[in-house]
């Protein structure tokens, strides 16, 4: 892959808007996807995630706003923009008569005669050499799904859109697509871009998030910033032997931006980078003061994305949390 | 586009189409059962079978039906699997997509129903009885030509009817009313007068190369010029073809 080709930003979206009548689904989108990451694309059910997809694919029409994907404006360069996307909108679909390798041979036969040499490097990468000559209707969800990214990837994507990947993937399948993705972008350069409502799915696979809710991005950087909410922001949790005096010291320290007492011990935001916290250990034991835990406090993007959304389903919770 | 993914993408199509065994066998069924029957009613009772009566079978009455299923399953086969969203990220034209479906629609239909008047053919030819008259080369030219003309274009309409509904099941319903129902019926309603030159089936019957009895084998049958059944022929087909595309470029996939 040329520096050119993995240079700039892999989407970019301005005022994207988009109405059904009444309704809008999409209102005044700003989203800038970086090349070279897998991006998640976070929201509740109905936020707007799939409807953004399908108006960057040209699946249905902007009603404002303007729309580049790998540097090429859409719709005006549509073509040539998305001659290398590889793209899963909602569930993959075939035809469910034909083969998988037919299914292949289909959209090759549109995408132009150069892509019909990686039909079988495609099913092999997916693992589905040894069933590509059976029919689709009877594959499983998980193999449709590898169907599906062996589909994408026909076109060679510099860029991969996958709107709810791991819907009906099984526990293995999960873990398997989530190794895939992670190689597609580590390995072989790609942009992945995912569509979720499952926090623990971006929080896992993804480098960079943007969080969606009513049609509007409400935030949108790497996921460790957006966990921290905003600015990169380093939290310690500190168990002393003399709490009121330690506070005291911490208050004083340069090092420190804000500490306070809470339920764990106390709660310290530190002002510069987390390897500072060695130093300030250092100017507690100096003070006298016995540190019995020094323990760095690690930000769920679930904590943000509560924080930021403004309706809760069931299902934005995490299995682990439901219980 | 340039004509090697043209034709990779008619081929495409035709995989589709070829491979969706309950539309061949009945459009099989369609176009060679009453062809079958004839020959063997004809056959028992010693009769000769006449050209004419076979090729009326055909080309007026059950090859359009063939054509009509064939047709319909071109138009709306991507969209009834959810696949046309996945042709369109592939960046290609929308047009293109919807325009490859009528070579590949008519490849089929043609195979179909052509085969069958081969058979018809062939069949009159081996149980012609002494003293009638098999029909000549000419005529068998003729009357291929008629039948690919009548069945193709139906063809074609039903591509684009199909392209335009998106609904199988809704459009070879409504077009096997109009083709069997709905035509005959407007057609003898001796009010609407030339208008009734507007129905396809009368269009496409102009250009039989054997003479059609009125009210004897298929209905009334409306005398027209060959420049009017031509012009009848052209607006069906880019009315339906324009309709398909309008569509197929226009909806949300």
């Amino acid at each position: 892959m040329t520096d050119a080709a993995t240079a700039g930003l892999a989407i970019e979206t301005h005022g994207l808007t988009k109405r059904f009548g009444e309704r809008t689904a999409l209102d005044g989108i700003d989203l800038q996807v970086p090349r070279g990451c897998a991006f998640g694309f976070l929201g509740p059910n109905g936020a707007g995630k799939t409807t953004i997809i399908r108006t960057l694919l040209g699946l249905t029409h902007a009603s404002a706003g303007t729309m580049q994907i790998l540097g090429h404006p859409v719709p005006a360069e549509r073509a040539q923009a998305l001659q290398r996307v590889g793209a899963i909108v909602e569930e993959p679909r075939f035809h469910m008569h034909l083969s998988g390798r037919e299914n292949l041979r289909i959209v090759s036969a549109v995408r132009g005669p150069e892509t019909a040499e990686r039909i079988e490097p495609a099913l092999a990468r997916v693992g589905l050499h040894e069933r590509a000559d059976e029919k689709v209707k009877s594959y499983s969800m998980g193999m449709r799904q590898r169907l599906g990214v062996a589909r994408c990837l026909l076109a060679d994507p510099l860029l991969l859109i996958l709107d709810e990947p791991t819907n009906g993937l099984d526990p293995g399948g999960i873990q398997e697509f989530r190794e895939m993705i992670r190689a597609m972008v580590e390995q072989e350069g790609r942009t992945v871009f995912v569509s979720s409502h499952l926090l623990d799915e971006v929080e896992k696979t993804c480098d960079a998030a943007a969080i969606v809710d009513r049609g509007k991005i409400v935030t949108q950087g790497a996921i460790a910033d957006l966990a921290a909410g905003g600015g990169a922001r380093h939290e310690l949790i500190l168990g002393v032997d003399d709490p009121e005096r330690a506070l005291g010291i911490l208050r004083a320290s340069e090092l420190v931006a804000e500490a306070r007492p809470d339920d764990e011990g106390l709660r310290v935001v530190l002002s510069g980078e987390p390897q500072s916290a060695a130093q300030l250990n250092a100017e507690l034991v100096r003070a006298g003061v016995g540190v019995t835990r020094l323990e760095p406090v690690r930000h769920s993007l679930e904590q943000r994305f509560l924080a930021v959304t403004s309706r809760l389903d069931a299902d934005l919770v995490p299995a682990e949390v439901r219980g | 586009m340039n004509p090697t993914i043209a034709v990779q993408m008619v081929g495409a199509d035709f995989l589709k189409l070829h491979k969706k065994r309950s539309i061949v066998v009945w459009a099989l069924v369609l176009a060679f059962l009453p062809i079958v029957i004839f020959l063997i009613i004809n056959g028992v009772e010693g009769d000769s079978p006449h050209f004419n009566d076979g090729l009326n079978a055909l080309a007026r009455l059950f090859g359009p039906l063939a054509a009509i299923l064939i047709g319909v399953e071109a138009g709306t086969t991507d969209s009834s699997n959810g696949v046309f969203r996945d042709l369109v990220v592939t960046g290609r034209s929308r047009l293109a997509l919807f325009a490859t479906r009528v070579p590949a629609a008519l490849a089929l239909c043609w195979l179909v129903t052509l085969s069958a008047y081969v058979l018809l053919v062939v069949g009159v030819s081996a149980l012609a009885v002494d003293g009638y008259p098999t029909p000549n080369a000419a005529l068998i030219l003729n009357a291929l030509a008629y039948t690919a003309l009548a069945t193709g274009v139906v063809c074609v309409v039903a591509v684009g009817f199909g392209s335009l509904t998106t609904s199988k099941p809704g459009a070879i319903i409504a077009l096997i009313a109009w083709q069997i129902v709905a035509s005959p019926v407007i057609v003898a309603i001796e009010t609407l007068g030339s208008a009734r030159d507007g129905v396809l089936t009368q269009a496409l019957t102009h250009f039989s190369p054997v003479g059609f009895e009125g009210g004897h084998h298929g209905g009334t049958i409306l005398t027209m010029s060959t420049g009017t059944a031509s012009v009848v022929v052209a607006v069906w087909l880019v009315v339906f073809l324009a309709l398909g595309a309008w569509r197929t470029r226009t909806m949300d996939a």
